[in-house]
């Protein structure tokens, strides 16, 4: 069975021999890290910014969740944290046009703010954006649905919020690699990233229709824990399907048969990662103009926090490849992104 | 004078300043400029929320749509000034135009079916903000005129503007209420509609008036958030737009407007509101959990209705109700 808490010490133990290499005094630094609400995604950031703040010897990297999912309950929080003393910020837009103003608001009171997991529409003062190609991710993961599908291709397609600026980026991202690949996104089923809604809606979807459907493409945590149950449920191997995430659900799905794969994001990595450039920041760099930065549909400064295809062959060890990516984008963040004094 | 003391608005008053001490004690940096801006903000469009759920409460109703209304109001205004090309001003009074004319829908629907307009708004909440959302895609205007912006940036001595406003808007408001005719009116049909009509006022028509009143402030509302924000975004009140109904409800609630209908507290309204904001502004800078906060906001609003419901009592007993 999985464990959160094994997960993390084995991930922290793989990049902690980087970090502390180029640690340097920073108690001055007190980062907040803070989601748009809570949501199991983001469950790796509260370890990640312990790790960080041990790691790089920060005053904090505390991560700080709103009740709801409310850009007002984001605000009040940011507000209260700039307040405290926070002076770095790693966020997840409540809304990625709504949360700009606020961004101006940490940013005028000193404060360096980055996008971590979904991104500010430019022009905004954040400074770069660290999340999951979700368009890319998403293409891709439906493209290793398409290997794996025989004869006819009809897929469904689960999501999560379209208030998410990730989600319209997902549903493009499906389209492409199903019209490339000769499939058919036969529906797209969003606004289900909470339990109760993916329960009724999947479960209505799967009685109701399964038969005209030959995959499913999740590319929401919560629709592919359900889908995979249902799939488990129904004893279903006819319908191929390929997840997101790491949750235990899925993996077990993996492992057992019953999903195809599962594309992996990196969020302890972009809490990790985004804490120690931050800190950075803070110390003197400035970020690169000419950095190799990718380009989504809300900003034109995007790091990939990495991504990676896990199947049955690789699900034993899916930790691995994580740690992987952590590691790399650590190595090499300050040379490529950064200007800093020697 | 003795009943001021007896008053909501005096409670509410005692309240605010035990929490400023022990919030102020407990945090140098609860006097900051910044935290005084903040929370005059969020106070001042809390109390605007507050006044547009009042303002139906005064009818012994109550609407879910005022989030919605709000949402439809400051995407009009976005799209008048983005894709209408209008100056922001007349973009003004087409998002005020909207709000008016779906608080119209609200009241018309409740008075001609008769049905509670829990239900009635429920249905339109959904129907308002679905209508938006295929309106709009859900896409932001954020496009907005430096002036809006700069608006939602001002601040005089620290207190936001959008406050002032608020205030402003109260002021009036509760001048309407006292002093005119159509003010007394609606509470008049809100306390016993039987009554009123016998009275000589259509009751039908004050219940249409105080949706159409309620949107209005809602649309307000609506605006100033666009300004604090600098763009209209549909999320700007959640889901439905039911992300204004706990500050809807609490501020009126704890400001002593009777749920029953016929009695409303303009000014324990806007005080409602600055409570509530001081109180969550001052837990989540004690690093109280962000969950402890809801929950606590809840226990607040739970113990205000049950004071509402004392306080009949005790009118009922005392043979002034």
């Amino acid at each position: 069975m999985f464990n959160h808490s094994a997960f993390r010490s084995i991930l922290a133990a793989g990049v902690v021999a980087i970090a502390s290499s180029g640690a340097i005094a920073a108690l001055d630094t007190k980062v907040g890290i803070v989601p748009g609400g809570p949501h199991p995604y983001f469950s790796a950031w509260g370890p990640s910014g312990k790790d960080a703040s041990r790691d790089f010897k920060l005053g904090a990297a505390d991560y700080k969740v709103p009740a709801k999912w409310e850009l007002g309950e984001q605000n009040l929080l940011l507000e209260s944290m700039v307040s405290q003393g926070y002076n770095a910020f790693i966020i997840f837009p409540g809304d990625s046009v709504g949360s700009v103003s606020t961004v101006a608001d940490l940013v005028g009171h000193g404060a360096q703010v980055i996008a971590a997991g979904g991104c500010f529409k430019d022009p905004s003062k954040a400074l770069f954006c660290l999340g999951t190609d979700t368009g890319n991710s998403a293409y891709l993961g439906t493209k290793e649905l398409l290997k794996v599908m025989k004869g006819s291709k009809r897929i469904l397609h689960l999501t999560g919020f379209m208030v998410d600026p990730n989600t319209q980026l997902r549903i493009d991202g499906v389209r492409k690699a199903a019209q490339e690949g000769g499939g058919t996104v036969v529906q797209v089923i969003a606004d289900i990233d909470a339990p109760e809604a993916a329960a009724e809606k999947i479960g209505a979807f799967m009685a109701a229709r399964a038969g005209e459907i030959d995959g499913i493409i999740a590319t929401a945590w919560v629709p592919a824990v359900q889908a995979a149950n249902s799939l488990r449920k129904l004893g279903d191997k006819r319908i191929r399907m390929v997840a997101i995430d790491h949750d235990e659900v899925v993996i077990k799905a993996i492992k057992d048969g019953f999903v195809d794969g599962t594309m992996l994001q990196n969020p302890y990595g972009q809490a990790y990662v985004g804490a120690y450039a931050l800190d950075r920041l803070r110390h003197g760099c400035t970020v690169k103009a000419d950095a190799p930065w990718k380009s989504n549909a809300l900003t034109a400064r995007f790091i990939d926090s990495g991504t990676a295809y896990v199947d049955a062959a690789k699900a034993g060890n899916f930790v691995g490849a994580m740690q992987e990516i952590t590691k790399g984008l650590l190595n090499s963040f300050e040379a490529t992104y950064l200007n800093c004094k020697k | 004078m003795a009943s001021f003391f007896l008053s909501n608005e005096f409670g509410l008053i005692v309240g605010i300043c035990i929490f400023i001490a022990i919030f102020s004690w407990v945090d140098a940096n609860f006097w900051s400029p910044f935290n005084l801006f903040v929370i005059s903000r969020s106070a001042g469009v809390y109390a605007l929320i507050g006044l547009s759920m009042m303002a139906v409460i005064a009818t012994g109703g109550l609407s879910l749509a005022i989030g919605a209304i709000g949402v439809c109001a400051a995407m009009a205004f976005g799209w008048a000034i983005e894709s209408a090309g209008l100056h922001w001003s007349a973009s003004l009074a087409v998002a005020l135009a909207v709000a008016l004319a779906l608080g119209y829908v609200n009241g018309w629907l409740v008075v001609r079916t008769g049905i509670h307009s829990f239900v009635i708004t429920l249905a339109t909440m959904s129907v308002f903000f679905g209508g938006m959302l295929f309106l709009s895609q859900g896409q932001s205007f954020r496009a907005l005129p430096a002036e809006i912006t700069e608006f939602g940036r001002l601040k005089v001595f620290s207190i936001s503007a959008l406050f002032l406003t608020a205030v402003a808007v109260a002021l009036l408001l509760a001048a309407f209420y006292r002093f005119a005719a159509l003010g007394r009116e609606m509470l008049a049909a809100g306390a016993c509609p039987e009554a009123a009509e016998l009275s000589g006022v259509h009751s039908g028509r004050m219940f249409i008036l105080c949706h159409v009143l309620s949107a209005g402030l809602a649309g307000i509302a609506a605006l100033l958030v666009t300004a604090r924000f600098g763009a209209a975004i549909p999320s700007m009140a959640g889901q439905l737009g039911q992300d204004w109904l706990m500050p809807g409800f609490l501020a009126p609630v704890l400001g002593g407007t009777l749920l029953s209908g016929g009695r409303v507290s303009v000014p324990g309204t806007v005080l409602g509101a600055i409570l509530v904001t001081i109180l969550a502004n001052g837990l989540l800078r004690m690093s109280i959990g962000e969950f402890w906060v809801q929950a606590i906001l809840g226990c607040l609003l739970l113990a205000a209705v049950l004071g509402d419901v004392m306080r009949k009592r005790y009118l009922a007993a005392s043979g002034r109700a």
